[in-house]
């Protein structure tokens, strides 16, 4: 054991690019397609934002002359596509495709992905899907509307929204898009097992990777789930079989005996074997990166790094084991409540463990309210606020009522919504100067981090009294005829609405903002806010093709050695060997 | 013997605390096929599982597939004949691509490439008996996905879908061992180990062993 | 215990290894061949039966032909742990599809125990 091993990333044959095409849109750099990644994602992450303005508009004002254009069908597929647009394309995508695309490599000290052929292919896949589900508004009857978690029998019986193409297109696109994933996932797991620089063992990575590598393998163990129940319901609807359908569901259709004898809950069990893991797909990214934020602009170590790790790794184990507790009204079976009330509760205890090591993390530390700073604070009071909620959504007696009210949408808002895209907000922040040698404007970050963090608190705290009330969601016409529901019902709607224009359009101000600097930001200088990390180690800033020159850093510490005393600085690199 | 495997197991934190490498001695190709097979082990499982739940929540009679995959021999039927044959031919294929792994460590190229075309065949055999199964099983018991004179609609569904995916991995594999088989003749990895025999290996040896899977439960069961 | 090249056994073990699962594949045809379980009360056993031939096979295949015999423990560890998750869902569905299937006995009218299959006019008549 005493031989010191040689990274194979040594000796790895780079293929440079030749021209522009091969630089900027068929690029072997991880690098390269990480940012491919990040603006294909935050393009479709835009129209998901535009469809959840049509949502607002019709629920906070349907008597407006807006809201006349916005009919059942617009207003159901603006839900559906807004749901799976922010989770799988946005959210998934940009967190490993892009956070990980980037921090992988660098932040291991490797000079690419194992694969950078399989990578660039596992892009231009991802691309195709995000064409064909954005196709799916081309299509005859415009996309489904049968809601993100496409449920059976309704997705596919004619009645809803896109039964027949909208459903087929968001179906082909999850499978597209879980072969993108497969192959972008391989490569992560591969190059964070097997590609690590000299020193640098799993216990010395950066908390991001350690949140990546995690999700990577929820993904790859989940996303089958998606994929065979996908597979499932397009054999349903094209040949004939009937895995989901049950006799009652084609009383109403035309071909009376179309359909017959098969289960729709044999598909939300697959469909939240995977979706309880995604939900994780997304938290665990996020978590990593921001323990990485806190501690770097606290100036401290983060407090106890090998319970975060085995944290994440519970989590991670834990996440396959609960997916039930979204079904507690779908009719399953009666003793399951008790079981997946039970593993719930469990899996609150890693991710308070979590929480607490942040705030301890941040107590008595040197805290610089950068930018980055803020939005990872704010992504720690939001998560608080939406986990708490899941501890009520997790006990069946107290789900029963509330669940399909806008408590849930909160909840999940809060907690997965809201959250994850704090980080990524933060992230951007933290790593564009890494990604184009530039910070980006403080001021406009500034008020873009108060406006959305705050808007965001004005959209979803009030949702929760609306799921208090006995709002359900996903109803068109919520307010309109009935009388049932409480004045304050509908001026909160109202009010969440023009919240939600403001927060809509602030995101335009951190686009320009990502433009603008990218020519006329500050020059930020190898390592700006003084991070130990590797990637802040690279030759050149922004890095080049291959990353480290010609020889590979060795690690001889972990990634936190923040104000070490009797130290110089408040910060020593990864790569600075240890004293004697 | 025993001192050993207590030794081997001590490695398990070694390796996994270790700088560079986590699968000590594992080409990255390598790695990264292993992984990709527990992504399909779930892909695979998830098909079984749901035709388990199937199975079990029908209120139909189920067919019995001893019957329903008889084939006449000698005038007399014998259950899951063709299966049998098919289960033989598998398991054939699967010991030459061992040998094939086998002599491309010897580096005896010929023979690697020799037996990697022979497990190609056996392959392709196999998809040819599950076309002959699916014609016999459409055509003449008039099976259809949506609909069984025998019982269950589902058994049907079930079947095509399940072996439908199990044919199409054989098929891809099919492809990609000429594949492989064509490249290293054309002396693509001289430089190498021939490691892509092994990796082109364990995706058979994969495929194999889902079909064993499928024969005790969808066949056998 | 892995090799830096690759994996080198004598050819005579796969050979062993071919025929053993020539043997086992031919036992479970058997299960069918004679019809083990169709005797009332019997099932567990073809179903046991079929288990423990399944389970020979495919250690065989992994173990030997997978070469994961050979393979560090870091390695057989990380492939064998994961799949145990599947168990918890064998396990949930195989007891909600009871329930499913008692729903339906109950509220929907099936037939609670269908036509027995007719009774097994080939083989096995000895």
């Amino acid at each position: 054991m005493a031989q010191a091993e040689i990274p194979y990333q040594e000796a790895l044959p780079l293929h440079h690019p030749h021209s522009w095409i091969t630089k900027y849109w068929f690029s072997q750099d991880h690098k390269v397609i990480a940012v491919q990644y990040g603006i294909t994602a935050v393009t479709v992450g835009l129209v998901a934002l535009i469809l959840s303005q049509i949502m607002r508009i019709q629920i906070g004002f349907p008597e407006s002359w807006l809201a006349s254009f916005i009919t059942p069908d617009i207003y159901y597929q603006a839900v559906t596509m807004h749901g799976m647009i922010m989770i799988v394309y946005l959210l998934t995508a940009f967190l490993l495709g892009s956070f990980g695309n980037y921090l992988i490599p660098l932040m291991l000290g490797a000079r690419d992905m194992v694969f950078p052929f399989v990578n660039m292919i596992s892009y231009h896949v991802y691309l195709l899907s995000v064409v064909i589900l954005m196709a799916s508004y081309f299509v005859p009857g415009g996309p489904t509307g049968a809601g993100w978690t496409l449920y059976p029998p309704q997705a596919i019986l004619s009645g809803t929204p896109g039964a027949d193409w909208g459903i087929t297109t968001m179906l082909l696109s999850l499978a597209v898009f879980i072969v993108a994933f497969t192959m972008g996932g391989l490569n992560y797991i591969t190059t964070i097992l097997q590609a690590r620089t000299r020193g640098m063992t799993l216990m010395r990575m950066p908390l991001s990777v350690w949140g990546i590598f995690m999700a990577t393998v929820l993904g790859l163990l989940a996303f089958p789930a998606l994929f065979v129940s996908a597979v499932m319901m397009l054999l349903d609807q094209f040949v004939g079989t009937s895995f989901f359908m049950p006799a009652i569901a084609s009383a109403f259709e035309a071909d009376a005996d179309r359909y017959g004898g098969g289960s729709p809950l044999l598909f939300q069990h697959l469909f939240w074997f995977f979706g309880h893991p995604e939900v994780y797909i997304v938290a665990l990214p996020a978590f990593g990166v921001v323990s990485d934020l806190i501690s770097v602009h606290a100036r401290k170590n983060i407090f106890g790094y090998r319970m975060m790790v085995w944290a994440i790794v519970a989590i991670g184990v834990l996440s396959f084991i609960v997916w039930a507790h979204h079904m507690y009204v779908a009719g399953m079976h009666p003793y399951f409540g008790f079981f997946f009330a039970i593993t719930t509760l469990i899996i609150a205890v890693p991710t308070a463990i979590k929480v607490y090591n942040w705030a301890i993390t941040l107590w008595r530390a040197n805290i610089r309210f950068t930018v980055p700073m803020l939005f990872a604070i704010a992504f720690v009071i939001t998560f608080v606020v939406g986990g708490l909620t899941g501890l009520f959504l997790g006990n069946v007696i107290v789900d029963v009522p509330l669940s399909d009210t806008y408590f849930v949408v909160a909840h999940f808002h809060m907690v997965m919504g809201v959250a994850p895209i704090l980080v990524i907000f933060g992230g951007i922040y933290h790593w564009y100067p890494k990604i184009t040698g530039r910070l980006l404007n403080d001021t406009i970050g500034k008020v873009h981090f108060w406006i959305t963090f705050l808007g965001t608190y004005a959209i979803y705290f009030p949702m929760h009294y609306l799921g208090f009330v006995g709002v359900p969601r996903r109803y068109y016409d919520n307010l309109g005829e009935s009388t049932f529901y409480p004045e304050s019902a509908a001026i909160l709607n109202q009010g969440i609405s023009v919240t939600a224009f403001i927060v809509g359009l602030a995101q335009l101000l951190f686009v320009y903002n990502l433009v603008a600097s990218y020519w006329r930001g500050r020059e930020a200088g190898d390592n700006p806010w003084g991070a130990t990390s590797l990637e802040w180690r690279t030759p050149q800033t922004p890095p080049v093709h291959g990353n480290w020159g010609d020889k590979l850093p060795t690690v001889h510490r972990w990634a936190y050695d923040y104000s070490v005393p009797g130290e110089e600085r408040d910060f020593i690199p990864q790569d600075v060997p240890r004293k004697a | 013997m025993a001192q050993a495997a207590a030794a081997d197991y001590a490695t398990i934190v070694q390796d996994w605390s270790s700088d560079v490498t986590t699968f000590k001695g594992v080409p990255w190709g390598k790695a990264m096929m292993w992984i990709f097979l527990l992504s399909d082990t779930f892909i695979f499982s998830c098909f079984l599982i749901s035709y388990m739940t199937v199975r079990a929540t029908t209120a139909e009679p189920w067919p019995n597939p001893s019957e329903v995959f008889s084939l006449e021999f000698l005038g007399a039927p014998v259950p899951l004949l063709l299966i049998a044959i098919m289960t033989f031919d598998l398991i054939t294929s699967s010991g030459t691509m061992a040998l094939a792994v086998n002599y491309g460590y010897r580096r005896d190229k010929k023979k690697a490439v020799r037996f990697i075309l022979a497990t190609a065949f056996f392959g392709a055999v196999f998809v040819s008996m599950q076309a002959f199964e699916w014609y016999k099983l459409i055509v003449e018991e008039g099976v259809r996905p949506w609909e069984n004179p025998m019982g269950a609609a589902q058994f049907g569904a079930c079947f095509f879908m399940i072996t439908g995916f199990h044919g199409l991995h054989v098929s891809a594999g099919v492809v990609y061992l000429v594949i492989v088989a064509y490249l290293i003749k054309r002396g693509r990895y001289d430089n190498t180990n021939y490691e892509i025999v092994e990796i082109a290996g364990l995706y058979w040896h994969f495929v194999d062993l889902v079909w064993v899977f499928i024969f005790a439960f969808f066949y056998l069961w | 215990m892995s090799s830096e090249v690759g994996q080198q056994h004598p050819l005579s073990l796969y050979f062993w290894i071919w025929g053993l699962l020539f043997a086992v594949s031919f036992c479970s045809y058997l299960i069918d061949f004679y019809q083990v379980g169709y005797e009332v009360g019997t099932m567990g056993l073809r179903w046991t039966l079929i288990l423990v031939f399944m389970f020979i096979k495919a250690g065989y295949i992994m173990a030997i032909f997978m070469h994961l015999k050979w393979e560090r423990w870091a390695l057989i560890y990380a492939l064998l742990l994961p799949p145990l998750v599947l168990l918890v869902l064998v396990y949930l569905m195989a007891t909600e599809a009871d329930y499913t299937w008692l729903t339906r006995v109950v509220y929907f009218g099936a037939e609670p125990y269908p036509e027995p299959d007719p009774p097994p006019t080939h083989a096995g008549q000895h």
